[in-house]
């Protein structure tokens, strides 16, 4: 084995093993991982066998296999700039209830006002209407 | 005008916004002001001034802001109608008091305010004819007419905050609001209210350059839906 390859697959199999190790890996859609371990076992190929991936190229009609690896980047990392985006559009909803809420409690304090039972709080956030 | 309550989100703004809630008080007493994470004294301003404190721990947004005075006004009792009112004084209260009016004595859910049935006080040329683009854009978006799109002026019912539900933190909630008018199929009337554009208020303002960002959020939202 060259040593470039022992490197790359040492780099990939560590990065899998912090994927799948990390706590938050409970709330990764199953379908993700199975993406992300696929992924992995291809680029582990790739590396044993770079001819492979010319053929493929070929067969795809791509031409040069550096291109189809480009590509295939190219299309993965959108896919993770939009997943990223909308992790990050949710986790900025959910700061924002939650500081709306912690001022509201506040200003209730601030006023002398009645705080609010669970069931009436409830309301203050409706949930999102179903689309018709 | 006890059932009354104005919704003033309210952002570095601590030279004009006592004398916004006091021109407010004359009139109606429950100003409900949204400090959003003010790095100035916006918010002792407030309180001296006689307004409703809502402090947000953090800076969200105005549309972020306007939700949660919205939700604060309707815990304060007996109010029945609500006005979403700029702290930077480019509105006026009488303006407001007419909306009010034509809250009651027609059968629509919102009042809104449009610049462009009525004046427009020191608006550059240019600040116009951008306005108007927006009004176009807004029109072929959301599926209702309006004279124009980002009026911060409005005045509307119980149903309506009830059901109001903003999540474009930013000032793409204008745009939104008016979708969920659509959605909502809240009855809406436009009326002529004068905008006061002072040094002040134009220096606050958002630079013209944002249109592109609210294009942009609100095709992105008519997608992701």
């Amino acid at each position: 084995m060259i040593l470039i390859q022992v490197v790359l697959i040492l780099a990939f199999a560590a990065i899998f093993v912090v994927a799948l190790r990390s706590r938050s890996a409970h709330s990764v859609n199953a379908w993700k991982k199975i993406a992300f371990a696929v992924l992995m076992v291809i680029l582990v190929v790739a590396v044993l066998a770079p001819n492979l991936v010319g053929v493929v190229a070929q067969a795809l009609g791509v031409g040069r296999g550096t291109d189809l690896v480009l590509y295939l980047v190219s299309v993965t990392f959108a896919f993770y700039v939009v997943n990223q985006y909308l992790h990050a559009q949710e986790a900025r909803n959910q700061l924002h209830q939650l500081a709306r809420r912690i001022a509201i409690i506040e200003a209730q304090e601030r006023y002398g006002m009645e705080r609010l039972s669970v069931a009436e709080s409830a309301k203050t956030t409706p949930a999102p209407e179903a689309d018709a | 005008m006890e059932d009354v309550a104005f919704v003033v989100p309210v952002y570095n703004e601590e030279t004009v916004i006592g004398s916004v809630i006091e021109s407010v008080l004359e009139t109606c007493p429950h100003v409900v002001c949204v400090n959003d994470g003010s790095s100035d004294a916006s918010a002792d301003r407030i309180l001296e001034a006689g307004g409703y404190l809502v402090n947000h721990p953090i800076n969200m947004g105005q549309g972020a802001a306007l939700q949660t005075g919205i939700e604060f006004a309707r815990l304060l009792p007996g109010v029945t109608r609500f006005v979403t009112f700029d702290a930077d004084g480019q509105h006026r209260v009488e303006d407001a008091v007419r909306m009010l009016r034509v809250l009651d004595t027609t059968d629509v859910d919102i009042v809104l305010g449009s610049r462009f049935l009525g004046e427009a006080i020191g608006a550059t040329r240019f600040k116009r004819l951008l306005l108007k683009a927006a009004v176009r854009f807004s029109n072929m978006t959301s599926g209702i007419r309006l004279t124009d799109a980002h009026n911060g002026l409005r005045v509307f019912n119980r149903h309506v905050a009830d059901t109001l539900r903003i999540t474009a933190p930013d000032m793409t909630h204008a745009s939104e609001i008016i979708e969920l008018i659509a959605r909502n199929k809240y009855r809406f009337v436009e009326v002529a209210v004068t905008i006061d554009y002072s040094d002040y208020s134009v220096a606050k303002g958002q630079p013209a350059v944002n249109a592109v960002n609210i294009a942009v959020d609100t095709l992105l939202r008519k997608v992701s839906r």
